[in-house]
């Protein structure tokens, strides 16, 4: 039990939570919980008994097996966790069950408070063509397409979505109602190729979601993807706190994000927040959610979809505005009204005057597509000194598991502007060192000093056509073939035999390694 | 010394491309500053890694690099014994008459084991026995198809450099 075990104010309807997630969004769960008095109740699969969230926790209780479908994703065993271990708070964090009306439901079923919004609000924003009915109800521009969801095994759905795809416009993008992280989702260039695109989107989208209703949307050349953090509270209260560019990505998973969107006006960033309040005002927002934007070429925005919990990226916010958005979820939850500060920072938002980025280490190698690879860490230092914030769950000697999430942490860096902010990007990038397994890092160096990315205002296509992981790669091959003959010349005895090194101590650091750290450490920007 | 990048089990590709280093460890460490200031890449992280007993009895010493954030596994050895190896596993057969081939030993050793029978038909690639040498074991193979016409040694017997291994014809 924490020293300071007493609730932020006796009036919260609770003073225990548990934490229905694991990995780094479950560690900074449970460091909000210890800074607001809360006491915190983990859960693990076997895979994570004794993990970084599970040893943060004041208690923890074991869902089951390692797969997600017999822990993470079994709403029953964490209602009845938390009921056991005497929580009166679930907090979704992201992922998983967190924008599942079902789950939230059961949670106020059992007389728990659901750290989120209301399940009918999560029930209506889930469907991507509700979501889209109800900001063009508001007046919200939505990318044009269709509207209803289209089963493609009618003929006459079929023949329709043929008709209307010429009002759609060419390229097009057919997505599954049902969909999220590019699942079920085919871009078609011509019409010839509509109908086989119609086909196996529809199969995807059956067996991702048992569901393989489609709809059409255009597809919006060198778009950028910009999104809005909102706050609602219980009293109808609903802030924008400003915009984050999260167009740096592959194959629709984010790779790195940043607080403000670069190149936008003020009024521009006033525009956008007014837009994302109205969608959360039309869906009754009350807690946390993200409204999702398009912005073309031409400076065009439109609407694309609203996530209702905690974003991964929801940092880079918290670094800009200097608010906590989880402790405002907490405060949201137990039904207090948006703050003072919420409010000011809010007024500010238009005119941000720091710029955040966030860099995704993932157990990825960015050479081979960006394929997951799990295995043990064995080398762990993470990057600190001004500016910087680690949000993270590994360390030396974690096994990073294939049945989840390859997210191992997240850099983030704030600084006066984006010059400085990219530059304390690099910095902090370069004192990154983790071994055992590939990581995107090498991915993140490139991009912080990619003159297109440095321009700022690149497109969602931008990586899938200007990274090249092999290249990069290959650089690289030299100098780390002469590290490992420079470090073994250190290490040789006299005769020249390899035997008479010491063979136990792991990692090695060699002497000619750790001077170089602490020139390097001198040579570091004050 | 030399250094090879083995990762992705592309080792023999990357050393024909050049990525086999061979340098004294001296000269490594003053070339690599150089590598690393024109490359802009931090100090490489570099690791051991735990390598097998026939690797390590062979007087190689694998790591892993880190550099740039790019992972590397690295093997490291003297280069003469580098090479001394690397002629042990290349199959070189001399042409006896118009088809039959005899493949014979390229550096000293003893016969491990023997994988075909005499009269035995055989892929090219296949392996026909394998030698162990400079405390390495290493695979003979038939660079071509044919049939085993005799094998003229045996697992355990010593060879020396040009003895006659097999023949295919």
């Amino acid at each position: 039990m924490s020293p300071q075990a007493r609730s932020a104010s006796p009036a919260w309807p609770f003073s225990r939570v548990l934490i229905a997630n694991r990995g780094e969004i479950a560690v900074r769960l449970v460091r909000a919980c210890r800074e607001l008095g809360l006491e915190s109740v983990a859960v693990y699969s076997d895979a994570d008994a004794g993990a970084p969230h599970v040893r943060a926790a004041d208690q923890a209780i074991r869902l089951g097996p390692t797969p997600p479908t017999e822990s993470y994703l079994r709403a029953d065993r964490i209602v009845a966790a938390a009921l056991a271990t005497g929580a009166q708070a679930v907090h979704p964090g992201y992922g998983f069950l967190a924008e599942q009306a079902a789950f939230a439901e059961a949670c106020l079923a059992a007389g728990l408070v659901f750290v989120g919004p209301g399940p009918a609000t999560l029930a209506g924003l889930g469907d991507k063509l509700a979501a889209r009915r109800a900001a063009r109800d508001a007046g919200v521009p939505v990318v044009p397409g269709t509207l209803e969801p289209a089963r493609f095994d009618r003929a006459a759905a079929r023949a329709h979505m043929a008709a209307v795809a010429d009002d759609v416009g060419w390229p097009l993008l057919v997505k599954a109602a049902a969909g999220g992280g590019g699942r079920g989702m085919r871009r078609v260039d011509h019409r010839a190729e509509l109908q086989a695109a119609l086909a196996s989107a529809a199969h995807e989208a059956e067996a991702a979601f048992g569901d393989g209703s489609l709809y059409l949307e255009r597809f919006v050349q060198d778009g950028r993807h910009i999104e809005v953090q909102l706050l609602g509270d219980a009293h109808g209260t609903v802030v924008a706190l400003g915009e984050r560019d999260c167009s740096a990505q592959r194959r629709h998973q984010k790779l790195l994000e940043e607080a403000p969107a670069p190149g936008l006006s003020p009024a521009e960033r006033k525009h956008l927040g007014e837009l994302a309040v109205r969608v959360a005002r039309a869906v009754g927002l009350q807690g946390a959610a993200t409204c999702e934007f398009l912005r073309g070429p031409d400076g065009a925005v439109w609407f694309l979809e609203v996530n209702v919990r905690l974003q991964v990226e929801h940092g880079v916010t918290e670094l800009v505005t200097g608010l906590d958005l989880v402790h405002e979820q907490f405060r949201i939850a137990a039904g207090e009204p948006l703050s003072r500060r919420v409010l000011a920072a809010a007024a500010r938002a238009a005119s941000p005057e720091r710029h955040a980025i966030e860099m995704r280490i993932s157990a990825e190698d960015p050479a081979a597509d960006f394929s997951p690879q799990p295995g043990r860490v064995t080398h762990w230092r993470e990057p600190a000194g001004p500016g910087v914030r680690v949000d993270g769950w590994v360390g030396e000697g974690t096994v990073v598991s294939e049945a989840y999430d390859p997210l191992l942490a997240k850099i983030l860096v704030v600084a006066e502007d984006r010059p400085a902010a990219l530059a304390r990007a690099a910095r902090a990038l370069d004192e990154t060192e983790i071994g055992g397994l590939q990581t995107t890092l090498p991915f993140h160096r490139w991009l912080v000093r990619e003159p297109a990315f440095r321009a700022g205002g690149i497109s969602t296509e931008f990586v899938a056509h200007a990274w090249d992981g092999a290249v990069q790669r290959e650089t690289a091959t030299t100098v780390a073939l002469l590290a490992a003959l420079a470090a073994d010349g250190t290490l040789l005895g006299a005769n020249g035999s390899p035997e008479a090194a010491p063979a136990a101590d792991l990692p090695v650091t060699t002497e000619w390694a750790a001077a170089g750290r602490r020139e390097a450490l001198e040579a570091w920007p004050r | 010394m030399t250094a090879t990048d083995g990762q992705r089990s592309r080792r023999a590709v990357l050393a024909e491309a050049g990525t086999a280093l061979d340098r004294a460890p001296d000269a490594a460490g003053a070339e690599l500053e150089g590598a690393r200031d024109r490359l802009a890449l931090p100090r490489p992280v570099v690791l051991r890694l735990p390598g097998s007993p026939a690797e390590r009895a062979a007087g190689q010493v694998r790591r892993e690099v880190v550099a740039g954030g790019w992972r590397f596994e690295v093997t490291v050895e003297d280069a003469a014994r580098a090479a001394l190896r690397e002629r042990a596993g290349r199959v070189e057969g001399d042409v006896a008459g118009p088809t039959r081939l005899v493949v014979r030993a390229q550096i000293p050793g003893r016969v491990v084991s023997v994988g075909v029978r005499d009269g035995q038909s055989v892929e090219a690639g296949q392996r026909l026995l394998s030698v162990e040498a400079m405390k390495m074991e290493n695979e003979i193979r038939a660079q071509r198809a044919g049939r085993v016409e005799r094998v003229t040694v045996k697992p355990g017997q010593r060879v020396e450099r040009g003895d006659e291994l097999a023949v295919l014809a």
